[in-house]
């Protein structure tokens, strides 16, 4: 039992670093909140609302991404996201770095 | 009002004061509209109420997605903190010397002062250095959790820059087991001067009876300080054994000057043997309070300097035994 908890714990964390790749990875394209969510989750990174809007915010406000609202439906205005100039530089940089941790991981559990 | 209105608008009461608010609450009433849609579609039912309630309580109470947006739940956050941690020594060891120093000053200066009011000024100034301690800690912590909201992020980064390090400067520190040999022959010849001038060497008989009774004891305590040293001179290193030694002297010392500052007359000059010489009582009067304000300050010096030397035999007495861990 305690070991069960511990194993979450540093399941969370883990998942918390690869959240922000992920999330600039789908955004290439432009998608709102809950229709990001879905993207995510057909791909198998199940993400909780309550993780995924604050950290949207986050990557705005570092200029990862850009965001504007917009009136599809008359009675529910959107919010979409993309991910900016910026954003695309580091999603370079992390996917490089990422490749490389693969292989040393892969390398050292293997 | 929907009941999905109003869980938008209980999260946003609970928001952090924080601009785009009103985005926060807007995007999560799209949300929870479009999960509420699919959710009516893929059970095939019309949406209701309790369709609503069901979502809400699954997406989590107003509380707990409101603080999801706080991104910085500190009152001091981690960048900050190693210079709060900093400050906040400097100033507690200064507001703690100031108040108690404060508090020697009066126990000096209370006449008479060789009385129970002393005791009584002292442990006053421990307790007003402690009450002052705490509230120097409340507006420190108030001081540094202003500047965590008020100083941009890269500001706090250059707190916890980190200064060239040199490995080097490991081996300039002195071994603290060391004996200090110049300190300790310092300590001998006062030490012999001590026992000299007490026990009569000098023939000046300025002390009564009343301070004749100490003359064993503190030749005691002076007879093993000077032991200790010269065996700490062969030695050239302290053990456990000679902190412990170092402790008790320390603490013997601190004992007799306390029984000697509370007892009154210890020096010959009182009104009365002054009178013999200068036959005005009034002038009488002014002399022996000088005599008694000289053994007073004289004697609270003593007492400072043997509580200063009782915490540095404390210190590495504990730090002696730590390192041995």
């Amino acid at each position: 039992m305690e070991n069960d908890e511990l194993v979450q714990n540093m399941l969370l964390e883990l998942r918390r670093g690869t959240l922000s790749i992920a999330v600039l990875s789908q955004l290439s394209k432009e998608q709102y909140g809950y229709s990001l969510l879905k993207a995510l989750s057909d791909q198998g990174m199940e993400i909780d609302q309550s993780t995924l809007y604050p950290l949207l915010r986050r990557l705005e406000s570092q200029g990862l991404l850009q965001s504007d609202w917009r009136i599809v439906d008359e009675a529910r205005p959107r919010r979409y996201y993309v991910i900016s100039p910026q954003g695309k530089t580091v999603l370079e940089k992390l996917k490089l770095e990422w490749s490389d941790m693969m292989k040393t991981m892969q390398k050292m559990l293997s | 009002m929907s009941l999905i209105d109003k869980y938008v608008a209980e999260v946003g009461k609970h928001l952090p004061l924080l601009k785009g608010r009103e985005d926060v609450e807007k995007e999560l009433k799209s949300t929870l509209e479009d999960m509420l849609e699919d959710r009516a579609e893929q059970t095939g039912r019309p949406r209701d109420e309790a369709m609503e309630i069901e979502l809400l309580k699954e997406y989590g109470s107003p509380q707990k997605i409101a603080s999801s947006y706080n991104p910085h739940p500190y009152l001091i956050g981690p960048r900050m903190f190693p210079f709060f941690l900093m400050v906040l020594k400097i100033v507690l060891a200064v507001v703690v010397v100031v108040m108690l120093s404060i508090s020697w000053i009066k126990a000096i200066s209370a006449y008479p002062l060789l009385a129970a009011d002393f005791m009584q000024i002292i442990f006053q100034g421990f307790g007003n250095a402690l009450s002052t301690a705490i509230a120097a800690f409340g507006n420190v912590v108030i001081v540094f959790a202003i500047l965590e909201r008020v100083l941009p992020e890269k500001e706090i980064g250059d707190f916890s820059d980190e200064k060239e390090w040199d490995p080097a400067s490991l081996a300039k520190q002195p071994d603290p087991d060391m004996v200090k040999r110049g300190d300790l022959i310092a300590d001998v010849v006062f030490t012999v001067l001590g026992l000299a001038f007490l026990n009569g060497l000098f023939s000046v008989p300025v002390f009564t009876e009343e301070f004749a009774r100490f003359i064993p004891w503190i030749n005691a305590v002076f007879l093993t300080e000077i032991v200790l040293d010269v065996y700490l001179l062969f030695l050239a290193k302290w053990t456990v054994v000679s902190r412990v030694a170092k402790v008790l002297i320390e603490a013997a010392g601190i004992a007799i000057t306390i029984m000697l500052i509370r007892t009154p007359n210890l020096t010959i000059f009182t009104n009365e043997s002054l009178l013999n010489f200068i036959k005005v009582s009034e002038e009488a009067g002014g002399v022996a309070l000088i005599a008694n304000y000289t053994t007073s300050i004289t004697l609270v010096v003593i007492l400072i300097i043997q509580g200063i030397e009782l915490a540095k035999a404390l210190y590495g007495l504990l730090r002696i035994n730590y390192r041995k861990k």
